[in-house]
């Protein structure tokens, strides 16, 4: 109802944006490039110091009406990008359209600004209103940094990973994780590609940037993200460049990538390729409770143990041709992407007395993939994008092992001292598995936009994601195989999007309406009769197909160049999975078609001020205040003395929750050659389940990030780089149990303890610019990191990387 | 103000009993301690476990708490206990799994799932929130899991016992491994791990697994031995008898079936100590199973075994298994008749030594509170085989009792704890010969949470 409200009154607001005209005809607009060709956005455009300004879009586009005729200075500037002047002059009588195409050139000082903030994300959220992060990744490919670690940096956002490299990853923001948060790689669910092409396998080299959208997520991205989406943009741009890097570390981590491009200047023909490959043994240390050796009659005594069975390698890559920048498109490519993955498991959720040995989990997927844009289609101001995925991706757990290892890495032995197999047959409680999931994916994101003038776009977008999921097992029998149900998954995501730039564009506004619909289709193989009634195996297709709706907005406005006041809500929605519609005969869940989705309702509320220059000082601070109200939140109810043998467990709208919390940034740079930037988050995530409403356990709600960056020129040769880094990252104490009474004893056993690790780093630029080394030590003081009650992340790590690429030839 | 009371009343009746002892016992661990251990004479320590809400009401996942009173403090409806804001928080993931010694003074815990899933501990109980850890650290998961059912057997609180189950279906591919079409079922297998564990020394004691057949019939139908629980010893401490859940799998298409016709009540019967030569028994009494819960769902009196079944197509079922090992199928117990209510259904039960016992049970006629269906106690005889159900004790819709754990029994008196979901409640003892109903300590209590019993 409020959200409804808030959009009728910027409704209201946009007729308003008409009533403004002026008396100059004078235009000039154009497209600002950065040095790979690649559009620019949020690049200021100024004429005459600030007479009128405006930012790019995200083609880069910039267009300035109403332009008094004369002389005129146009500059056009960009973070990490050299500033450009450019004097234009209209004559006296003639209205005139200019157009002025710009290539910015990297500003090597300011290179080095790795993370979120800057103006970069200024510009973007200038020009939304949504509350994102863009987190660049120029910085990080250069040094030996993870993605996932670039984006646990990120204000608001929360990694929690199950161990060292290539382990299992959640994702958390402003409080919302699991299946709340979408991830996309170009627009296209990351359920397309599966783990082998995922946050934990691709270099931040092949990623342009990474947008994080808290609570509102924009119409581009259409799926069902009741919590935000993570968005991961790749390279685009159409000119020649080559980049190769190898990376070498603690616990044997070796990692390379390559990212290559060449277009043929003539027609226009492109080919391009990216191709990663990643190892680790994750052999770190680790101790505490569970980290023991088990002697006779059970007896444990503690040591520290190096992990043995965490092995990690990925390898994969991307292929492409077509064409780009030519009449009829500005990309056509079509290609592939493989990858596989091969993960050993050391243990489950949590670091037990009985680690595993020989359990892995192996995934690949072989996809094509074709992309189209192209601005101006037919008319002006008409754009039209698709990117199209079709493949197939494979999973497999592999567990035979039934011998038990002990955390020394040898067979553990029992009370009598003999070797000995665990009763399960397996290493995780459950039985021995190789369990095989196939699926057959096919994604496909069509976007089409239209600006009727600089004031107002209509944009209108469609995602179509499909997932036809075939189970088995080789060590169960065929017959029991044969009777394992399959599941497809259909949703098609409409989007509709309105944008609104008025009053001189010191308001921007974005209303969209998104509409969902999901078809799941169970087909169970059952025992029917045929006509002359004989036994037969036919399939019982059951089918559940919802259409759900929602809304909102995102809007921006300035009050004075510096201070920039941001709103946007949503009414987002995650859509109820396959498991939860259809249950699972496994775990006893029977089917409830009429789950409703879940249901949230997000508001953001942001300030910047910024960036204000004080001599050389330069500083920017930004906050965001939100909230998140959850209903029918989607769980199994508990065990009662009802359910527990009749097994008719099914999923059911339950329960609710809230997420309340501010978010805050900021950034301080001298001189160009030193920069700090500091971010915090804190949240109170509530969670309300029949009426009684608790503090949700095992939640970090209090983290800070920060970093320092200095950079010297021509230290050790004439035009060479060097940058020192460091960045600490600190999360609060958090329990596994919910909030306990004020004088109870015995809490400690289920604390996370405080936690705050500390990197450093250095790079160093060879002066023709081609080279780059670098080496980073990870949580140097050794401290010990922990999640999820006791699993333990590694310790103090060493890592080289050198980096070698060419942009032009 | 009333923790600080109780603590005062806590540490008032420690100096008290102290004074009251006759009789020093030094644990294994506190050899030079000055201040003993109190064993009082006439009195003992009643442990109130309570167990928090976790993310729904009712779940009791969010943290185990213990508090402890004297039993004249556990009878008086003067004293309030405030185990949430005063308690222990026994070290499990999820709700613990407790079991107390005889005497009360030591409450002994295997925690539940989480990291450290199946480790054993035992504290020496001092009152109030003071349980001192006493002993080595030992786990039995290796044998059992993380997420153990284990028991305290009778034996003087020397073992406990702990069993796990997996099952495997076996089929006849008639040598065409690819052609499902001749596939034929033959059984499904059942293997059990049974583990015990010396509760005095905290070590491993002895650890056996067998294949657990039925009869051929039984098993050409489907049936299998799904889950196991609930060791008890024999009178003659020579025999261990085991609960179990018979299932059923569709023979053509290996899927669990849902409806299908219950056999007799099965136990699977080992021989003590050495837990080998697994046998299964079969009442033509009871047709529910005989795994229980969460409490001990067994009981040695008078030289034979009395059993409750849950789920029993005619309501529960007190089972009783002689000195021969065998059924007594002349011993007809039926819940649904002594109590005059359909569906009948034991969540926990303890007699005393008289032969009488306090029953939780619900019904079909319960109403539908937060976590499940109401419950209510029963006094219960098991050589009249009566039962009625006690009604000094207050009821509530929000009053289950499916995750009851523990009842004290201190001579004929059985203290049991009371308080629906979120609401306070009381302690009451039944005093089982007469059948009088004392209603004791307050219980408070906190949202969504509820109490599952004395130690």
């Amino acid at each position: 109802m409020q959200l409804k409200l808030f959009i009728l009154l910027f409704l209201s607001l946009a007729n308003g944006s008409f009533a403004y005209s002026q008396g100059y005809q004078n235009t000039i607009s154009g497209k600002v490039l950065d040095h790979l060709d690649q559009p620019i956005l949020g690049a200021t455009v100024s004429i005459d110091n600030n007479l009128q300004a405006t930012l790019t879009d995200k083609n880069g586009i910039y267009i300035l009406k109403n332009i008094p005729k004369g002389k005129h200075i146009v500059k056009i500037s960009y973070m990490g990008y050299a500033t450009i002047f450019k004097e234009i002059k209209f004559t006296k009588t003639r209205t005139k359209k200019l157009t002025l195409d710009i290539t910015l050139e990297e500003d090597i000082k300011s290179l080095s600004q790795v993370v979120v903030q800057g103006k970069t994300e200024k510009a973007k959220i200038e020009t939304s209103g949504f509350a994102v992060n863009v987190v660049k990744t120029k910085e990080a490919s250069l040094r030996n940094i993870q993605t996932n670690e670039l984006l646990n940096t990120t204000v608001g956002v929360k990694i929690r990973q199950n161990g060292g490299l290539g382990s299992n990853v959640e994702y958390s923001l402003n409080g919302l994780s699991g299946s709340a948060v979408r991830i996309f790689i170009d627009g296209i669910p990351i359920a397309t590609y599966g783990s082998s092409f995922s946050l934990n396998s691709i270099p931040p080299s092949m990623i342009k940037n990474i947008e994080v959208y808290k609570g509102v997520v924009p119409g581009y991205l259409t799926d069902d993200a009741l919590g935000g989406a993570i968005n991961i943009v790749l390279h685009k741009g159409a000119k020649n460049n080559l980049n190769a890097s190898v990376s070498y570390g603690s616990f044997n981590t070796f990692q390379a990538s390559l990212n290559g491009l060449y277009r043929f200047k003539k027609s226009g023909f492109t080919v391009k390729a990216s191709a990663f490959h990643n190892y680790s043994d994750n052999d770190y240390k680790v101790s505490g409770r569970s980290i023991v050796v088990t002697g006779l009659g059970g007896v444990q005594t503690p040591i520290t143990a190096r992990r043995f069975n965490d092995a990690y390698r990925s390898t994969g890559g991307m292929a492409q041709i077509g064409f780009t920048n030519v009449k009829w498109a500005d990309q056509f490519l079509v290609g592939f992407t493989g990858s596989d993955d091969y993960k050993e498991v050391q243990h489950g959720a949590f670091m037990t007395i009985m680690p595993y040995k020989g359990r892995f989990l192996e995934s690949d997927a072989l996809l094509a993939n074709l992309i189209y844009q192209k601005k101006d289609l037919f008319t002006e101001g008409l754009d039209i994008s698709v990117n199209g995925t079709y493949g197939k991706r494979n999973r497999m757990v592999n567990d035979t092992v039934a011998w038990a290892y002990s955390w020394n890495g040898e067979r553990a032995i029992d009370f009598r001292g003999n070797e000995y197999q665990y009763t399960w047959g397996s290493q995780q409680e459950g039985g021995p598995t190789l369990a095989k999931i196939k699926r057959n994916v096919a994604s496909i994101r069509t976007g089409v936009s239209y600006a009727i003038n600089n004031n107002h776009k209509f944009l209108v977008n469609h995602v179509y994601t499909g997932i036809d999921r075939e189970d088995s097992d080789e060590l169960r029998s065929v017959l029991e195989n044969t009777f394992v149900g399959t599941r497809d998954l259909h949703k098609n995501i409409y989007a509709l999007s309105y944008e609104l730039t008025a009053f001189k564009n010191k308001l921007r506004v974005s209303l969209f309406g998104k509409h969902y619909q999901q078809k799941t289709i169970n087909i169970d193989p059952v025992i029917g009769e045929d006509s002359n009634g004989n036994k037969v195996i036919v399939d019982e297709v059951l089918s559940s197909n919802n259409n759900y709706d929602g809304y909102g907005f995102a809007s921006s406005y300035a009050i004075t160049p510096e201070i920039t006041l941001l709103a946007s809500a949503e009414k987002a929605i995650r859509l109820p999975n396959e498991t939860e519609v259809f249950g699972n005969d496994g775990d006893n869940v029977v089917a409830n078609p009429s789950i409703k989705p879940e249901q949230s309702d997000n508001y953001n509320l942001g300030f910047r001020f910024g960036r204000y220059t004080i001599q050389k000082h330069g500083f920017t601070v930004s906050t965001n205040i939100f909230t998140r109200n959850i209903k029918d939140k989607i769980g199994l109810p508990i065990e009662t003395s009802l359910n527990i043998d009749d097994e008719l467990i099914v999923y059911v709208n339950q329960g609710g929750g809230t997420s309340k919390g501010i978010d805050a940034q900021f950034n301080y740079t001298y001189n160009k050659n030193f920069g700090l930037n500091f971010n915090v988050s804190r949240f109170e995530l509530k969670i309300k389940n029949n009426g009684i409403e608790i503090e949700a356990p095992n939640t970090p709600f209090f983290t800070m990030n920060g970093n320092l960056r200095y950079s010297f020129k021509d230290l050790i040769q004439k035009n060479s780089r060097l940058n020192l880094f460091y960045t600490m990252y600190f999360t609060d104490e958090f329990s596994y149990l919910p909030p306990q009474g004020k004088n109870t004893v015995g809490d400690e056993f289920f604390k996370v303890p405080q936690q705050l690790s500390q990197d450093i780093g250095i790079s160093y630029a060879f002066p023709n610019k081609k080279l780059v080394a670098s080496i980073d030590i990870k949580n140097i003081f050794d401290e010990p990191i922990y999640d999820n009650l006791s699993v333990q992340k590694p310790g103090r790590a060493f890592y080289v990387k050198l980096n070698y690429s060419i942009n032009k030839f | 103000m009333n923790s600080k009371l109780l603590n005062i009343k806590a540490i008032t009746l420690l100096a008290l009993s102290l004074g009251l002892m006759t009789a020093c016992s030094n644990d294994d661990d506190n050899g030079g301690n000055t201040n003993p251990d109190p064993e009082p004479t006439t009195s003992r320590w009643i442990t109130v476990a309570a167990a928090k809400m976790g993310e729904d009401p009712g779940d009791g996942n969010g943290g185990t708490l213990l508090y402890s009173v004297s039993s004249e403090d556990a009878k008086d409806p003067n004293v309030s206990i405030e185990a949430f804001d005063n308690g222990f928080i026994a070290p499990s993931n999820r709700t613990a799994r407790l079991q107390s010694s005889e005497d009360g003074n030591t409450i002994f815990n295997i925690s539940y799932a989480g990291d450290t899933g199946g480790n054993y501990t035992k504290y020496t109980v001092e009152g109030g929130q003071n349980f001192t850890p006493t002993g080595s650290q030992v786990s039995i998961a290796p044998y059992v899991g993380t997420a153990p059912r284990w028991i305290k057997l009778f034996d003087g609180d020397k073992t406990g016992a702990a069993v796990y189950v997996s099952t495997e279906h076996e089929i006849d591919d008639n040598d065409t491994p690819n052609d499902t079409s001749d596939d034929t079922y033959l059984r499904t297998d059942a293997k059990m791990g049974i583990v015990t564990l010396d509760l005095e020394n905290s070590l491993i004691k002895e650890f056996q697994e067998h294949n657990i057949m039925l009869s051929p019939e039984e098993e050409a139908q489907g049936y299998y031995i799904g889950r196991i629980d609930m060791p008890v010893l024999n009178a003659a401490g020579n025999k261990l008898y085991i609960g179990a859940d018979v299932r059923k799998v569709d023979t053509e298409t290996l899927e669990r079936e849902r409806d299908y016709e219950m056999l007799g009540s099965k136990t699977i019967v080992l021989d003590y100590p050495s837990l080998t030569n697994p046998e299964v028994i079969t009442s033509t009494v009871g047709y529910g199973k005989t795994n229980g819960y969460r409490s001990i769902n067994a009981f040695e009196y008078n030289g034979s075994v009395y059993q409750a079944n849950q789920n029993d197509p005619e309501g529960s079922h007190i089972l009783k298994i002689d000195a021969d090992n065998e059924y007594d199928d002349a011993y007809d117990f039926n819940l649904d008749e002594a109590l005059g209510v359909e569906g009948a259904y034991i969540l926990a039960w303890r007699p005393a030594a008289n032969g009488k016992a306090v029953l939780a049970y619900r019904h079909d006629g319960s109403a539908e509170g937060l976590a499940g269906a109401q419950g209510f106690f029963a006094l219960v005889d098991l050589n009249a085989k009566t039962a009625q159900k006690i009604t000094a004790i207050p009821y509530d819709p929000n009053f289950y009792l499916f995750q009851y754990q523990g009842f004290v029994v201190d001579g004929t008196e059985i203290y049991v704890t009371q308080a629906p979901v979120g609401q306070n409640g009381n302690i009451y003892v039944i005093e089982t010969e007469t059948g009088e109903v004392t209603k004791g300590a307050e219980l408070i209590n906190v949202q969504g949470s509820h109490f599952i019993g004395t130690f």
